[in-house]
């Protein structure tokens, strides 16, 4: 065994074991069974919403909007553009305030050789007043269109009980452009970092214009793809009985999800520039910085939009006859997100009850490889203390950002 | 004299009411001067076993591990304080019966699984808590002033007054008055009304505030939404409250359905 008590600085409760002889690597997952699957069926439609982000208050939004998607499609119910637009610019806020709280509170103190990111504020309290303003900018997003920082209260099947007000968007303008600086300053930071060395091959995968798309960590340009709506058959899932949380694979292959596979598998975010190693799971971490600039930019562009535009909330279409199983499915700040949702014939649209409800969670699909990855690391670490191996081995699991209240749902 | 040693634990739960805390930023820092933080798994990595002045724990104990535990702190810590609406009252999680989690394993995980789980249940099904900070979240503001009360030594106070003042401050129409059910009347305030204000119900996820009337509550509800609906409402978070089994209960059962 080498973390005795739980793994500090993740989200939620693991640890690792390792038999240095024989090679092995076990990721522990301890998190309670809180059973949403289960808890969901006989709710209306319109109460998954407002439960499934209670899976996690990291990425709250991401839960949101998956459910939104998948009991909108059950019900037959097209968005507008405004909705849709408010939508990604709620997730951008979404994927800034998970990546900063992930990058500076729980992975950066690693390589800046504190212990708590709150001792930064002393060491350099330029970098930690730029973080906070990350932090900030990130929960104002939120804020103002889902009306609360974690957990949203605005957001409803077809768009949002409330528009944000224009004064809102004009305050949030000035608070994006204030914090521009401190998101190109991420990156910059994150690519000076020393990562410590690591090559495995694994499947990048990202949701890419209504598919699943993979791709190889030792060849990004070997690429695979599959519609969204055969997720079930291209991620499986396994029970181990030393974890509460399932073990994903992507059709047989080891997968990683996130930041760093988004990067792989969108081929944009000039990831070539900041020399981005897509075969070092390390590199996550300089993804989601590179990730946190290219989501603030793209905040600003929508919040711009918004301004000069319209806010028009109605919905574009409502079918007849609603198909009443839908596949709802989003990236979420660790990865590819899927929630599936069935509704009984009796009531109003909203007042539908489910009666089958499936998660599929990044986390889940990043174990099996977080476990491959952690071996990889072990035989490619020659002549390193057993001490300095087992700081790796945490360092490279944070680098994972695992969230495992997602994957023991 | 020396500074409080306070300690942050989180059980099983979606540590969004620990989230909360690092987005208060600056005050967190205010804060962390005062006292000396010695345990906080989620922020830090050197942290100090017991005894503790003040334990804060989140989450829902839901394991016989997360159970032994939580009776550990109990026994190391002189104030022990929910933090969350999963730690104070059930929450979420709490829908889940203990009847039924036998059928989910087999559903979830497959039939050979051997769970960890036990029940969902409030830290109180345990302990002597002695402060409930609720929310789901909970409020960052509210979150500053229990600490503070805390730290001065002061018994910290609930607040006297219901949802519905909030909703007053923040001027929001009255969703009872326009037939919406709510149940603002008969929960505790302090949260500023964030969800009625975004268009959303209030589903008293800052628990019941004192000497609510909850009878009268099913009552006012049966005049503007049907008996499943209710007990929607109030199953939501508050599944695992005395309340909702002795008179919540019992009063639906007296409605049409």
């Amino acid at each position: 065994m080498i973390t005795k008590e739980f793994i500090t600085r993740i989200e939620g409760h693991g640890n690792l074991s390792v038999d240095w002889k024989k090679n092995t690597v076990h990721l522990h997952i301890h998190e309670g069974e809180r059973l949403f699957e289960g808890l969901l069926i006989d709710r209306t439609a319109e109460e998954m919403i407002w439960i499934t982000p209670r899976i996690c208050g990291v990425c709250p939004v991401a839960h949101n909007m998956a459910s939104v998607d998948a009991v909108e499609k059950a019900l037959g119910v097209e968005p507008g553009p405004t909705v849709l637009a408010l939508r990604e610019l709620l997730q951008c806020g979404q994927m800034i305030q998970s990546h900063a709280l992930h990058l500076f509170f729980l992975a950066l103190p690693d390589y800046l050789g504190i212990d708590r990111a709150t001792e930064l504020a002393d060491k350099d309290p330029v970098a930690f007043k730029r973080a906070l303003a990350l932090k900030e900018v990130s929960d104002l997003i939120v804020k103002v269109v889902g009306g609360r920082s974690v957990h949203p209260v605005t957001s409803v099947v077809g768009g949002f009980n409330r528009a944000p007000a224009q004064s809102a968007l004009v305050k949030l303008r000035r608070k994006l452009d204030a914090s521009a600086g401190a998101a190109q300053w991420t990156v910059d930071l994150c690519r000076r970092l020393k990562y410590p060395d690591l090559k495995v091959e694994l499947a990048l995968v990202a949701q890419s214009k209504g598919s699943i798309a993979a791709v190889s960590s030792l060849d990004i340009d070997k690429r695979r793809k599959a519609p969204i709506e055969n997720y079930k058959e291209e991620i499986e899932e396994e029970v181990k009985d030393y974890s509460t949380a399932k073990f994903g694979r992507c059709r047989g292959e080891v997968e990683l999800v996130g930041a760093l596979a988004r990067l792989a598998v969108s081929g944009a975010y000039d990831a070539e520039k900041y020399g981005v190693d897509f075969a070092n799971p390390f590199h996550n971490n300089l993804a989601q910085a590179i990730e946190i600039l290219h989501y603030h930019t793209k905040a600003r562009r929508i919040v711009n939009k918004l301004l000069k535009g319209k806010m028009n909330l109605a919905i574009k279409k409502m079918k007849r006859r609603p198909p009443l199983k839908g596949i709802g499915a989003t990236e979420a700040p660790r990865g590819g997100l899927y929630h599936e949702v069935h509704l009984g014939k009796q009531g109003s649209r909203l007042q539908k009850t489910i009666t089958y409800a499936n998660i599929v969670t990044p986390t889940v699909q990043n174990l099996t490889s977080i476990e491959k990855s952690a071996r990889a690391l072990i035989d490619q670490s020659s002549g390193v203390s057993r001490k300095k191996m087992e700081k790796l081995l945490v360092m490279l699991v944070r680098a994972y950002d695992p969230c495992i209240s997602c994957s023991a749902h | 004299m020396s500074k409080p040693r306070v300690a942050i634990y989180d059980l099983t739960d979606c540590e969004g009411c620990e989230v909360e805390l690092v987005s208060l930023r600056d005050a967190l820092l205010l804060l962390l001067d005062k006292i000396d933080l010695v345990n906080w798994r989620l922020g830090q990595e050197n942290n100090k076993p017991g005894p503790f002045d003040i334990t804060l724990i989140e989450g829902t104990p839901i394991t016989q591990h997360e159970i032994d535990l939580l009776k550990k702190l109990r026994k190391q810590s002189k104030l022990l304080i929910a933090l969350g609406a999963c730690a104070a009252i059930g929450g979420i999680p709490g829908i889940m019966d203990k009847a039924e989690r036998r059928k989910w394993y087999d559903k979830i995980y497959g039939k050979g699984y051997k769970p960890r789980g036990i029940d969902s249940l409030p830290l109180s099904a345990y302990v002597d808590v002695d402060f409930l900070i609720h929310g789901c979240p909970v409020n960052k503001e509210e979150v500053l002033r229990i600490l503070e009360e805390l730290l001065s030594g002061k018994q910290p106070s609930y607040r006297g007054y219901s949802v519905c003042f909030d909703c007053k401050r923040a001027n929001n129409e009255c969703r009872m008055v326009n037939s919406q059910p709510c149940l603002g009347p008969i929960t505790q305030g302090g949260c500023e009304a964030v969800c009625v204000s975004g268009g959303s119900t209030c589903y008293g996820c800052f628990g019941y505030r004192d000497e609510a009337n909850v009878k009268g509550m099913v009552r006012a509800l049966s005049r503007v939404s049907d008996r499943q609906a209710i007990d929607r409402l109030f199953t939501m978070f508050l599944k695992k409250t005395k309340e909702y089994d002795k008179v919540v209960k019992p009063a639906l059962k007296n409605l049409k359905p």
